[in-house]
């Protein structure tokens, strides 16, 4: 019977094979160890020139192209704190993996999932190269080169029906060129205000996965739809010119943008002390405000009199109510020689509730250490009256980045817009005579001129000014000339000129926005940066 | 039959199905280890590898200096620099000031910046080495260099006096920085910094004052003492072994062990000294030594009179924290009625000696311990010394620390009660400048300007304290910049912070 031959045959085959792959799992893979070794690392100099040939499609950036920097020094000190940044991550991972697990696994019915072993390694991932970009926006460019080829171990052993099976992932690979911009800087530690991480190619992603100790990544084909998978998964999210936004200061508070105003009123003060031999004392107040520059403000002064009535107002405008902090400082005035201090105290803005009036009444302190004996002492009262007021979300100016075009404000003609030129800095500007530059700017034949800097052959100005026009300056030039004043007066070469440039504002109607660095005329080796936005309505 | 060769063909598939699968996996895995250590042995290349892997198409834009050169991080700087020097300005202004006030000296009223801005050329990293010289530790030399155009103007306003303003010009630093990591098993991995100016080379921190619409070249040998006493400052407060610790993650770190701590003791006895310079014009000179390891402790010997060979057998006891770096410094003078001359230095690097072994040596003075700046080569005759070195134990070395922080304190009353004033001769007046700073080291982000201030006792009359005030706004510049460094964000203000700590609550 041919038939029931073959059919035995087909079911003995199918036997068989389960047979056989029982067989050969017990043993090529049951018996062979599961944990990671070091690998043999031979120094270089004893490889012989076919190895040589294969590392050169590896070989760092640094050395091919003369525009990456060698960075050593951090993969040496990346090595040296390697093996901390293991279990310190290793250890991070677990705390934060063991909840989530606990959480989720019920919904499947696995009885436990377990680390059994969790490691990141002996190598640690190597920089190959650093790449800078200098430009002339507010920004800072970096390109590192990044290789992590590394030998973690991380095994996961899942129960479920009684059964137990074990993940582990092995030798991953990962191998990166990310671009990291900082920007926009501001003056304000640490100096920047975001950080920007997009992908400048797809990464380089390869690893092992063994399900019960056999590689499923060996499988053919399997491997290259993985990693198609996920490296089509990291590029779409990634990918330049997607970015990753990383804010690390408040755009207000990094930009210093003033957000609320202080309304005090001084009403009066109480049972001061005597401070002048003769007479009472001459009392004033002095209000400031913590991490302001601006100058503090001052009452009038009440001659001979300890229990003054001021009834002054004030307005100070507020940075940042959550750190700022009002100071009040009472003072005896003098003729001759130095105010004495009567008391003071402060008072922190964050204490005040918004559109609210406050009436004070403050003990005035000799300072404010609270361990001071001298502290006990009454010095008087003083009472003011505050009002805390945030600028409402609408007043304040939109932000302005400095890669947008903000629109024109309300009122522009419907075909023109407003021009607008930023003077950021000029670059070795030289006079014959003395060289105190500051930049006058024509256009139209209305001038503009920036404050001018003491001795200095590359000013920073970082001025911005507005020309509202009626159409589109499309056959207009703007001139920018870079002059100098003596510092003394009535001398013979009262004014110079360092320099100067014209610029054709056609490719700024039609770009918008254009930052560049110009070559002064008639100047040895002065450039100026300047900056001009077109504004329309529409 | 059908069954059996069924089975067995099955088998023989599925086995071969296993092994297939079983080298793929091997291929796999060792084409990645491969690939791992190419990536690892390209991590790190020298001149020999690179050389081996170019052959004779070596790129002429590679070199290897011991330090490794940053351009890009050069860039960066010079981008970042205004925005990083107008944010320091205001740190060093909020936190600076309060300490201005707070050290200012008896005589002043009023001290203050009246304009502080850092200049427009952002420092200069020449390189950057890293190595590790402990476990668990990385230590990373940053070779520093600042030829920068600050604009530092101080307004010093004394009793009665219109407010004098005086100008710190031209100021230059070059350096090499050392801040060491200690790693720890704990995000960040690093618990604590510590920096420090390596002695070797020797910090240079140069600058001219400049006292607006005047001069303070008035008085004679003023900016002299200025330079010493930077100098000694400089080298007592931030120069290797001295340091400063800054822990990172906040709890539970234990930074005592990076601490300077007293290591061992030197016991010295001046013995003579021989064909001594004659400094006086009637008579001989009247010589006394001074010897010190940091000049925070020095100690002087009697004076003896007319003696160009003087014998003092005098025994002295000085503490010793860094046997590898550290130095005793021999100063011979000649005690005189206005200020007292120098007639020789000599130093002994304290790693020639051996511990518990007394040895006598005899050292040449020299007109200077710098020999670049030493014009006359003239003998300035020699001294002897009895030396031993000994090593503390953890119980003796507890105890010395103790001895030491209470000396400190004493003198820390003793300045705070006024006893120790600017009637104090040079000698004691450079120990109780330096000490009552030291006693901030630990609390003050900006001790090193603490410590420039406190120095009255060197600088005698009105115009002369010109220079401390330089001096201070200068390290109190380079300690906090360097703090910033550390760690940006908490560059909170300091008197902020102490402000809302004791506010007052309506």
């Amino acid at each position: 019977m041919p038939f029931v031959s073959t059919l035995m045959g087909f079911t003995g085959f199918g036997v068989g094979v389960s047979a056989g792959l029982m067989i050969g799992y017990y043993f090529f893979i049951y018996f062979q160890p599961t944990d990671v070794e070091d690998p043999v690392i031979r120094p270089l100099v004893e490889q012989d020139s076919k190895t040589l040939q294969d590392l050169l499609p590896e070989i760092p950036f640094w050395v091919k192209n003369p525009d990456y920097d060698r960075i050593d020094w951090l993969n040496k000190f990346l090595e040296y704190m390697w093996p901390y940044l293991d279990k310190a991550i290793c250890k991070t991972a677990i705390s934060i993996a063991k909840p989530i697990i606990a959480e989720e696994i019920p919904k499947y019915k696995i009885n436990s999932v377990e680390f059994e072993t969790f490691t990141l390694g002996s190598l640690p991932p190597t920089f190959q190269g650093m790449k800078v970009y200098v430009t002339d926006e507010h920004e800072l460019i970096m390109e590192p080169s990044m290789k992590w080829a590394g030998n973690p171990n991380v095994k996961l052993g899942v129960k479920a029906f009684g059964l137990k099976a074990t993940i582990q992932v092995v030798d991953l690979q990962i191998f990166t060129v990310p671009r990291i911009t900082l920007k926009p800087l501001v003056p304000n530690f640490p100096c920047f205000s975001k950080i920007y991480m997009s992908l400048m190619e797809k990464p380089h992603v390869d690893f092992g996965l063994k399900l019960f100790g056999a590689d499923l990544m060996a499988i053919p084909g399997l491997y290259r739809f993985v990693q198609e998978l996920i490296k089509d998964q990291v590029s779409s999210m990634y990918l330049w010119p997607r970015t990753l936004e990383v804010p690390i200061l408040d755009p207000n508070q990094a930009m210093q943008r003033p957000v609320g105003i202080l309304h005090v009123k001084v009403l009066k003060a109480m049972k001061l002390r005597k401070k002048d031999l003769l007479g009472g004392s001459d009392p004033y107040c002095k209000l400031k405000l913590t991490e302001s520059k601006l100058p503090s403000k001052k009452t009038t002064v009440k001659h001979r009199n300890l229990n003054p009535e001021w009834n002054e107002e004030f307005n100070m405008v507020v940075k940042n109510p959550n750190t700022q902090a009002l100071e009040i400082l009472v003072y005896d005035w003098e003729q001759v020689g130095k105010h004495d201090k009567m008391g003071m105290n402060v008072v922190p803005l964050r204490e005040l509730k918004p559109e609210e009036k406050t009436v004070l009444t403050l003990d005035l302190l000799k300072n404010m250490n609270t361990e001071d004996a001298q502290n006990d002492k009454s010095r008087g009262q003083l009472e003011v009256e505050l009002t805390y007021k945030a600028f409402k979300e609408e007043d304040m100016a939109k932000d302005e980045g400095s890669s947008e075009v903000v629109k024109a404000p309300d009122g522009t003609p419907a075909n023109g817009g407003m021009l607008v030129i930023k003077v950021h800095e000029a670059l070795d500007v030289e006079g014959k005579y003395h060289t105190n530059p500051y930049a006058r700017i024509i256009f139209r034949g209305e001038e503009k001129k920036t404050k001018y800097v003491k001795k200095n052959r590359d000013p920073r100005w970082e001025e911005e000014f507005h020309f509202v026009l009626d159409e589109a300056p499309i056959n207009d030039r703007i001139h920018v000339e870079v002059v100098s004043t003596s510092s003394r007066i009535g001398l013979l070469h009262p004014k110079e000129t360092l320099g100067y440039v014209d610029i054709n504002l056609a490719d700024v109607v039609s770009n918008k926005r254009i930052n560049e660095k110009y070559h002064l005329i008639d100047s040895k080796n002065g450039r100026i940066q300047i900056e001009l936005q077109w504004r329309t309505s529409s | 039959m059908g069954l059996l060769s069924g089975m067995f063909m099955g088998i023989i598939f599925g086995f071969a199905l296993m092994a297939g699968w079983f080298h793929m996996m091997r291929y796999r895995s060792s084409k990645r280890v491969a690939k791992a250590v190419d990536i690892k042995l390209l991590g790190s290349l020298s001149r020999d590898d690179l050389r081996k892997i170019c052959g004779d198409n070596f790129p002429e834009w590679i070199s290897f200096p011991v330090f490794e050169q940053v351009k890009w991080l050069n860039k960066q700087l010079s981008k970042l620099w205004p925005y990083v020097a107008e944010a320091a300005t205001f740190v060093i202004r909020e936190s600076v000031e309060p300490l201005l006030e707070e050290y200012r000296p008896p005589g002043i009223t009023s001290l203050k910046f009246s304009k502080l801005s850092l200049g427009t050329v952002a420092p200069k990293i020449e390189g950057i080495r890293v190595q590790s010289l402990n476990k668990g530790q990385i230590t990373m030399d940053i070779d520093f260099r600042w030829g920068g155009d600050p604009s530092i103007i101080l307004a010093v306003q004394a009793a009665m006096v219109a407010s004098l303003p005086i100008q710190l010009k031209d100021l230059q630093v070059f350096t090499v920085v050392r801040v060491i990591f200690q790693l720890s098993e704990e995000i960040p991995c690093i618990s604590a910094v510590v920096v420090a100016l390596l002695s070797e080379p020797k910090p240079r921190i140069d600058y001219t004052l400049k006292a607006v619409g005047g001069s303070l070249t008035a008085i004679p040998g003023l900016s002299d003492m200025i330079d010493d006493t930077v100098n000694t400052i400089v080298s007592d407060m931030l120069q290797w072994p001295h340091r400063i610790v800054v822990p990172i993650s906040g709890i539970g770190v234990d930074t005592s062990e990076l601490e300077l701590k007293p290591q061992g003791k030197l016991t010295v006895t001046v013995v003579k000294a021989n064909d001594l310079k004659n400094m006086e014009m009637i008579g001989k000179s009247d010589p006394y030594v001074v010897v010190f390891i940091r000049p925070l402790f020095k100690v002087k010997t009697k004076t003896i009179d007319n003696n160009l060979n003087p014998i003092w057998n005098q025994t002295f006891e000085l503490i010793a924290e860094d046997k590898e770096t550290q130095a005793l410094v021999i100063e011979v003078f000649d005690k005189d009625i206005t200020q007292d001359k120098k007639l020789g230095v000599a130093k002994l690097p304290l790693i020639e000696l051996e511990a518990e072994n007394s040895k006598e040596v005899q050292l040449r003075l020299l007109p200077s311990l710098d020999m670049l700046k030493v014009k006359d080569k003239k003998d300035r005759g020699t001294i002897t010394l009895q030396v031993l070195y000994h090593k503390f134990n953890k119980e003796e070395q507890n105890a010395a620390l103790d001895e030491e922080k209470k000396m400190l304190e004493e003198r820390k009353k003793l300045r705070e009660a006024g006893v120790i004033g600017s009637t104090m001769d040079a000698l004691d007046g450079a120990a109780s400048l330096v000490g009552s700073g030291v006693g901030m080291v630990g609390t003050g982000i900006i001790a090193g300007a603490g410590v420039m201030g406190a120095g009255a006792g060197i600088v005698g009359g009105g115009l002369s304290k010109a220079g401390k005030f330089m001096g201070r706004t200068l390290t109190g510049k380079s300690s906090s910049k360097k703090n910033a460094n550390a760690n940006p964000n908490a560059s909170a203000t300091p008197s902020m912070k102490s402000v809302l700590e004791n506010n007052h609550t309506p």
